[in-house]
């Protein structure tokens, strides 16, 4: 983690940022920390689908697994 | 980020912190020291073991899904199945069939696949460790080649 | 990409004085290397010192060594998995691997929130009171947790961390951390899961005394 920051404008459309300041109300992030987290984990999904694995939604009480189709 | 620590925050949490052990983690579990008192695996986590196993046996020897279905005269739906769902509890035939493939004791292989209670934790308990060693990339690396065959003289041990 | 560094200290517990550390915010090659050379070596033959058991040496997993290296080296560059590293007079004390992206708080009161799990953590087989006594340094252990109080902080976690204890280290968590005790895990072979709260992560950095 090195200690500079870049900076970069972010153009969303209005619902895109309407989901953003969802979001952001709901895990109590600011908008910076949350995109950020979402980069992570955007970046460890590619990681391991780019691996050959597979993501899934587990359903808790019917212990089905349902594929999320990654294009 | 930047922390400042202070050399007397420092010194007074290790006088609190004294020699105590601080290890978390799963990967952090000592060999041998710690295994003997984490718990049994049930059958449950050993069937992942049985999945791993059939998927890695099948890439060692080069064959597809569809080639082990025919050499081993098992189904190819089952065989997919089995290597796709950790969980799947497979057919009593078809884990009969796969040992005589692999050239495995049939017990054993019954106990991994969660068909027989365990006669006693080692096997599951190598099943376990031998799941965890084990990952599915495309070609098997020279680790998972290790893994696999010390998995294989243990399903191979008679009793 | 240059590796952040904290300066810290460390108690040489022979010496009953202060020794100047650093933690690294990363696992580089060298702590692999002197996890390899260093730690391993001193791990099994401390294990066979402690252990004269009836176990043979084949059947240790001693490929574990292996995996970690390879699930380590796999971890680097992911954002999602960041580490620590204490080193002192040149040789790794401390490691600490976490996971700041898939893991939720499980204390009801913190409504599923974000917090930073400690995926791994270990402190070198000589600063650990079961193999060596006495241990070389001791600190290792708040000096790491605070790393991951802190950057919970910085991720805007409010300081919320949690971690599966090993069995040994209970006791650590649940006085000195002062952390939750949520119970054993089934998921998780049975390791006890303890939480932080904010509260709780601000508690533990006052234990220090002067911050």
């Amino acid at each position: 983690m090195s200690a500079s920051k870049k900076t970069m404008t972010l153009n969303l459309t209005d619902t895109e940022m309407s989901a953003l300041e969802d979001l952001c109300s709901k895990k109590e992030l600011s908008k910076t920390a949350l995109l950020r987290q979402a980069l992570r984990l955007y970046q460890l999904v590619e990681d391991r689908i780019e691996k050959g694995d597979k993501l899934f939604f587990e359903d808790k009480e019917k212990k089905e697994k349902a594929e999320v189709m990654m294009l | 980020m930047k922390i400042e620590f202070t050399k007397d925050w420092c010194m007074s949490m290790a006088e609190l912190e004294a020699d105590a052990e601080i290890g978390a983690g799963l990967v952090a579990i000592d060999p041998v020291f710690n295994g003997e008192t984490v718990a049994v695996k049930s059958a449950e986590e050993s069937i992942v073991a049985f999945s791993r196993f059939v998927q890695l046996a099948r890439r060692n020897r080069g064959l597809t899904i569809e080639a082990l279905a025919e050499k081993a005269d098992v189904e190819v739906f089952e065989l997919v199945t089995i290597e796709e769902d950790g969980q799947y509890k497979p057919d009593l035939r078809t884990v009969y069939q796969l040992a005589n493939f692999f050239d495995v004791q049939r017990a054993n292989l019954l106990q991994v696949a969660g068909l027989i209670a365990a006669k006693d934790t080692h096997i599951i308990n190598e099943a376990v460790r031998f799941a965890a060693r084990s990952e599915s990339v495309a070609a098997l690396t020279a680790e998972e080649r290790a893994a696999l065959d010390a998995f294989v003289s243990v399903l191979s041990e008679q009793k | 990409m240059s590796v952040s560094v904290s300066n810290v200290f460390l108690l040489n517990a022979a010496a009953g004085k202060a020794e100047p550390a650093e933690l690294l915010h990363a696992i580089t090659d060298k702590q692999l290397a002197d996890w390899e050379a260093e730690w391993a070596p001193e791990l099994l033959s401390s294990l066979q010192r402690l252990h004269r058991t009836g176990v043979a040496r084949a059947r240790w997993p001693q490929s574990r060594h292996w995996d970690w290296r390879r699930k380590a080296t796999a971890l680097q560059g992911m954002l999602a998995y960041p580490g620590f590293s204490v080193v002192c007079a040149g040789v790794t004390q401390g490691m600490m691997i976490l996971d700041v992206a898939t893991k939720r708080c499980r204390i009801l009161s913190q409504g599923g929130k974000n917090l930073v799990y400690v995926w791994f953590v270990e402190n070198a087989p000589w600063n650990r009171k079961e193999l060596f006594d006495p241990p070389r340094y001791r600190g290792v252990g708040s000096i790491l947790i605070r790393a991951a109080i802190e950057l919970s902080k910085d991720l805007e976690f409010q300081g919320r961390i949690g971690l599966h204890s090993l069995p040994q280290a209970n006791s650590f968590y649940a006085n000195t951390c002062g952390m939750t005790d949520l119970g054993s895990d089934p998921d998780h072979q049975g390791l006890r899961y303890f939480e932080m709260t904010p509260e709780q992560a601000a508690a533990f950095i006052a234990k220090g005394g002067k911050t």
